[in-house]
């Protein structure tokens, strides 16, 4: 691997005199790049005006929205409340909301991350019976659309609901069934299962990346499979798992469909679930849609700026090398 | 400390590919140096990944000591093995990757601390034992590497190209460390290598194989003297020996081997061995070294006589490689430094007649030797 050697040396002797050279070369470069900046921002710009339109209207009062545009707020009259914030987060049980899509996509997350890295260590690095056909029909899955299975695991997860009735309907920390439909277990499995190919796929592939001596030199060292992996393919593999969860936490906490169906129940239902109750009843109210709306980005957004680089890294990553 | 024994061992990477190995049988003592060199694609990485237990025996049985290993893993087999690209742990300090080994045979952590310092010390590298990988130089790498078999302290060494990412300088040094580390540490080494220089300068003793098969085993003097095959005696040496087709004529006292560029009479204690070849054809393998400047060769020594082009000279300081042409046959001569011959002009050279090699041309195997 080539490293980068400190210029410093170099910049120190360069001296006053070509300062003004350097100035006009810097100018230069700017000028030239200078197309590419204003189309990147132009394009940044656009694409960011509905998301301001949204945090703009949610501070605005009621009667506003409904009759001026959201760029007018900068005008008179320059007026912001809270109050819709307010309304949503307490009366129409957002802050619930946003408590149970919490519960719903940290294990969904979590539980994806480590299921899909031990099968792809083991499709990667491990020698067993049909190994490739069975991978091939794990990626072969990524091709079923969603919607062609719900009706087969609603049916099952009904089903399942007979069979663990005898549980009674509260178990406290599931927040009531164990399994089946209005459980949280039971959408964890289903976004879990959701989320396996792609998962799989991803990481199968860049383990494989890795180099076989490192594998190698482990197992002579006396590492088990199992060492290997936590003590060697884990830590190597950070950029491409933080992606997967973030990819993995933003398709859960976004997921409106899996919800609607196996979880019906408004005490369990996370903020998508809410805000499209919220359409169907207060389907003029903009200013309650909006605050919302701006309160189930928020954690999205917190999480990819935290993540941002291992966002672009983890996708490179598992491009690169298959 | 262990000896370690092939018997008739044969690899088949997949039911239709061809043997990468095949009925390798080799024993090497306790505390020697073996070094398996041949070019690439020969097998010998192969032998010795067979032997790691990366790899699994497709026929045959191999020992460590008395123990029978067809069956037991890698990690049971008390083997060590340096990679080519050094594998070290990229996100564990130097203190760590040497550690690895140890920690998950449950060794207490003060003796680990022990032997790992031990080890940084043999190695010099004990100012760099906490940083990572990264920060390291090829060579320091390298001697991590090294680092991670000798705290495990195991019954075989193994190291697989070792040098070949270093450069030509540091190699030539870690070369003779590598050495000095063997004959301090008395273990059984095994060392592959497709470097002939580095399988003479090191073994104990060399295996030369080609396309899956062993050709020849013997210390390095015994692969050079008395090479068993065409194969060998090209393989070793460098620069490597010239060959030519000759016929083998003659009847009774004067017998002479004839090539299409020259003929030359041959000694006496070699006429025994080709006296039932005659009529028949030859290969005669001649070494750069044993091929003079007339006007330099030294004193005493039978030889025959060729006239030939100089086509480049090499000066070296201490000798000059000349390439020569007779005819349209080029061959390489090291002769003495002191030497006038200039590109293009005709040059008069001695052949040592008692170093002459001669092969039979079609099973290529050594004639007498």
């Amino acid at each position: 691997m080539a490293r980068r050697e400190p210029s410093t040396a170099g910049e120190a002797a360069a001296g006053a005199a070509p300062r003004a050279a350097r100035l006009g070369e810097a100018l230069n470069r700017l000028a030239r790049r200078l197309p590419l900046h204003v189309s990147v921002i132009g394009l940044a710009a656009i694409w960011s005006i509905p998301t301001i339109a949204l945090l703009v209207s949610s501070f605005r009062d009621p009667g506003l929205v409904v009759t001026s545009g959201w760029w007018n707020a900068v005008k008179d009259p320059f007026e912001f409340t809270f109050g819709n914030y307010e309304t949503v987060l307490e009366r129409q049980g957002m802050a619930r909301s946003f408590v149970n899509s919490l519960i719903i996509t940290v294990p969904s997350t979590m539980l994806v991350i480590l299921v899909a890295a031990m099968a792809a260590y083991a499709f990667a690095w491990m020698k067993f019976p049909f190994r490739n056909a069975l991978f091939l029909v794990v990626v072969g899955l990524l091709v079923v659309p969603l919607q062609m299975t719900l009706i087969p695991v609603l049916q099952l997860y009904v089903n399942l609901n007979d069979w663990f009735g005898f549980l009674g309907n509260d178990m406290p920390l599931l927040g009531g069934r164990l399994f089946g439909t209005n459980s949280y277990a039971g959408i964890w499995a289903a976004h879990t299962a959701f989320g396996l190919p792609f998962a799989v796929y991803l990481l199968r592939n860049f383990f494989g990346g890795l180099p076989r001596d490192l594998f190698e030199s482990a197992y002579l060292d006396g590492a088990s499979d199992l060492r290997v992996f936590f003590r060697i393919v884990l830590p190597l593999s950070m950029p491409a798992i933080a992606a997967l969860a973030i990819f993995q936490f933003l398709w859960v906490w976004n997921d409106l469909l899996i919800a609607l169906i196996l979880l019906g129940d408004p005490d369990r239902a996370p903020m998508t679930l809410t805000i499209t109750n919220l359409v169907s009843s207060f389907g003029t109210a903009y200013q309650l849609l909006t605050a919302a709306a701006f309160i189930s980005m928020a954690l999205p957004l917190l999480v990819f700026f935290a993540l941002q680089r291992y966002f672009v890294q983890g996708i490179l990553a598992g491009a690169v090398k298959g | 400390m262990a000896t370690v024994t092939f018997e008739r061992v044969t690899k088949r990477f997949s039911q239709d590919s061809p043997l990468a190995v095949t009925d390798f049988s080799l024993e090497i003592p306790d505390k020697e140096f073996l070094v398996l060199v041949g070019p690439s694609g020969s097998g010998k990485s192969t032998v010795l990944r067979l032997l790691a237990g990366l790899e699994e025996i497709t026929e045959g049985k191999i020992f460590i000591g008395e123990r029978l290993v067809n069956n037991i893993a890698a990690k049971d087999r008390d083997i060590a093995m340096v990679f080519q690209s050094y594998a070290p742990y990229p996100h564990m300090s130097v203190y760590d990757n040497l550690a690895f080994g140890l920690s998950l045979r449950n060794v207490a952590k003060e003796e680990i601390r022990g032997r790992v310092e031990d080890a940084a010390q043999i190695l010099g590298i004990k100012e760099l034992l906490k940083r990572k990988p990264r920060a390291l130089s090829g060579g320091q790498r390298q001697r991590v590497a090294l680092g991670r078999a000798i705290v495990r302290d195991p019954a075989v060494f193994l190291l697989d190209e070792p040098l070949s990412n270093l450069d030509a300088k540091l190699r030539v040094q870690t070369r003779a460390e590598i050495s000095k580390l063997h004959q301090r540490l008395g273990t059984t080494f095994m060392y592959v290598t497709h470097d002939q220089v580095e399988a003479m300068t090191m073994a104990t003793r060399i295996a030369v194989l080609d396309r899956g098969l062993l050709q020849q085993v013997g210390t390095p003097q015994e692969l050079y003297e008395r090479p068993r095959n065409i194969f060998v005696a090209g393989f070793i040496g460098s620069p490597a020996m010239n060959f030519f087709d000759a016929s083998v004529n003659g009847s009774g006292g004067g017998m002479e081997l004839e090539t299409k560029q020259f003929t030359v009479p041959f000694p006496d204690k070699r006429k025994k061995e080709l006296a039932p070849y005659i009529g028949k054809t030859v290969v005669l393998g001649i070494r750069p070294e044993n091929i003079h400047d007339r006007e330099f060769q030294p004193g005493g020594l039978r030889a025959g006589y060729v006239k030939a082009t100089v086509d480049v000279t090499e000066m070296m300081g201490n000798e000059a490689i000349l390439y020569l042409l007779v005819d349209d046959k080029q061959f390489l001569a090291r002769v003495d430094p002191r030497t006038r011959a200039r590109p293009g002009q005709p040059l008069e050279l001695a052949l040592d007649l008692d170093a002459m090699h001669a092969f039979d041309g079609e099973t290529q195997l050594a004639i007498g030797g």
